[in-house]
């Protein structure tokens, strides 16, 4: 519990201290899609659009098998995300961003279907060298409440520009709460991108593929 | 005899006029591509606009209007605000868009 505690409020001060991550708002009139895989423990699919800069509406999709038990969450739910507060600073963006909605779960150890709803807030800060966001994604029912916590930490071995491929060597620490896995997931991702496409995978530290792609259009 | 020095005023208005003009506005915030792309899409709605260049290393966002045609310095402020992002000056210049494409590849 304590740990739980101090993971959070590390994660915290290391993200307002530093920053680059995946956005639930690309830009005005934007699409976004993506999907990722969480080593074996989470899958998510998720598709926003964008009317305009500051908020999103979509729909998404996301899948938790217990590492712990044969406990499975499959959520499917409509979500609106809000840009809160950003920071356009001379050679460096801040973003603060927050969501709710609502949805269906499928509960394995009930063999049914719970209302649920869906909350959480991410913070990032990048330059074009260094990158950090926290986010936490919180998915609640009658039968469970699972919290997610993702903090990645990012360096840029050189300063992209619009016609370059962007690098990332990405430091990812990952909790998940309530019985879906014990302690700190780490792992180590490699991220690349270019205008509207990204990609990143990588590998847990227990072998585990971790991996993402995104697309704004 | 006036009438000659109306005409050649009237065509130099008018050459004035017909010029494509280059807008170079300096935005705080560009930090991915990402960012490019929304300005990018977010500019070349305006009916003025030919083309468009987005530099994250010099902070630069350069547009190329069409013969004739300008967009006002507001405009261009809430098209980038719209966009998400705050232009902190704005220039018209000589420099046509080729220029300052060239200007910003590698040496």
């Amino acid at each position: 519990m304590n740990l739980n505690r101090y993971f959070f409020a590390g994660t915290c001060l290391l993200a307002i201290a530093s920053a680059a991550s995946a956005k639930p708002i690309a830009f005005a009139n934007g699409t976004t899609a993506m999907a990722e895989y969480g080593a074996g423990t989470m899958k998510e699919a998720q598709v926003f659009h964008a009317p305009r800069y500051f908020w999103s509406l979509g729909l998404g999709h996301t899948e938790l098998d217990s590492a712990l038990t044969d406990e499975r969450r499959e959520i499917t739910y409509a979500r609106a995300n809000y840009l809160v507060k950003r920071w356009n600073l001379e050679s460096a963006q801040a973003n603060v961003f927050t969501w709710g909605g609502v949805g269906n779960s499928y509960v394995s150890e009930k063999n049914a279907h719970e209302f649920t709803w869906n909350a959480g807030a991410q913070i990032d800060y990048e330059t074009r060298r260094v990158y950090s966001s926290l986010k936490t994604d919180l998915f609640r029912a009658s039968g469970f409440a699972h919290r997610i916590d993702t903090l990645q930490l990012g360096v840029a071995p050189y300063e992209h520009d619009i016609d370059t491929v962007a690098t990332w060597f990405v430091l990812q620490a990952r909790r998940y709460t309530h019985d879906i896995d014990d302690g700190t997931e780490w792992a180590l991702l490699l991220r690349l991108f270019k205008k509207g496409a990204w990609i990143e995978a990588g590998a847990t530290t227990d072998g585990g593929l971790q991996a993402m792609a995104m697309v704004n259009f | 005899m006036k009438k000659p020095s109306y005409i050649v005023f009237a065509l130099l208005l008018a050459s004035l006029g017909a010029r494509a003009g280059t807008i170079e506005m300096k935005v705080y915030g560009l930090v991915c591509g990402f960012c490019a792309q929304g300005i990018e899409k977010t500019l070349r709605k305006n009916p003025a606009t030919q083309d468009v260049v987005v530099s994250l290393e010099h902070k630069l966002v350069a547009i190329a209007t069409r013969e004739g045609t300008d967009i006002a310095d507001d405009v261009l402020t809430k098209a980038l605000a719209d966009a998400g992002y705050d232009v902190k000056g704005i220039t018209r210049t000589e420099r046509s868009i080729a220029d300052i494409r060239r200007s910003l590849k590698p040496q």
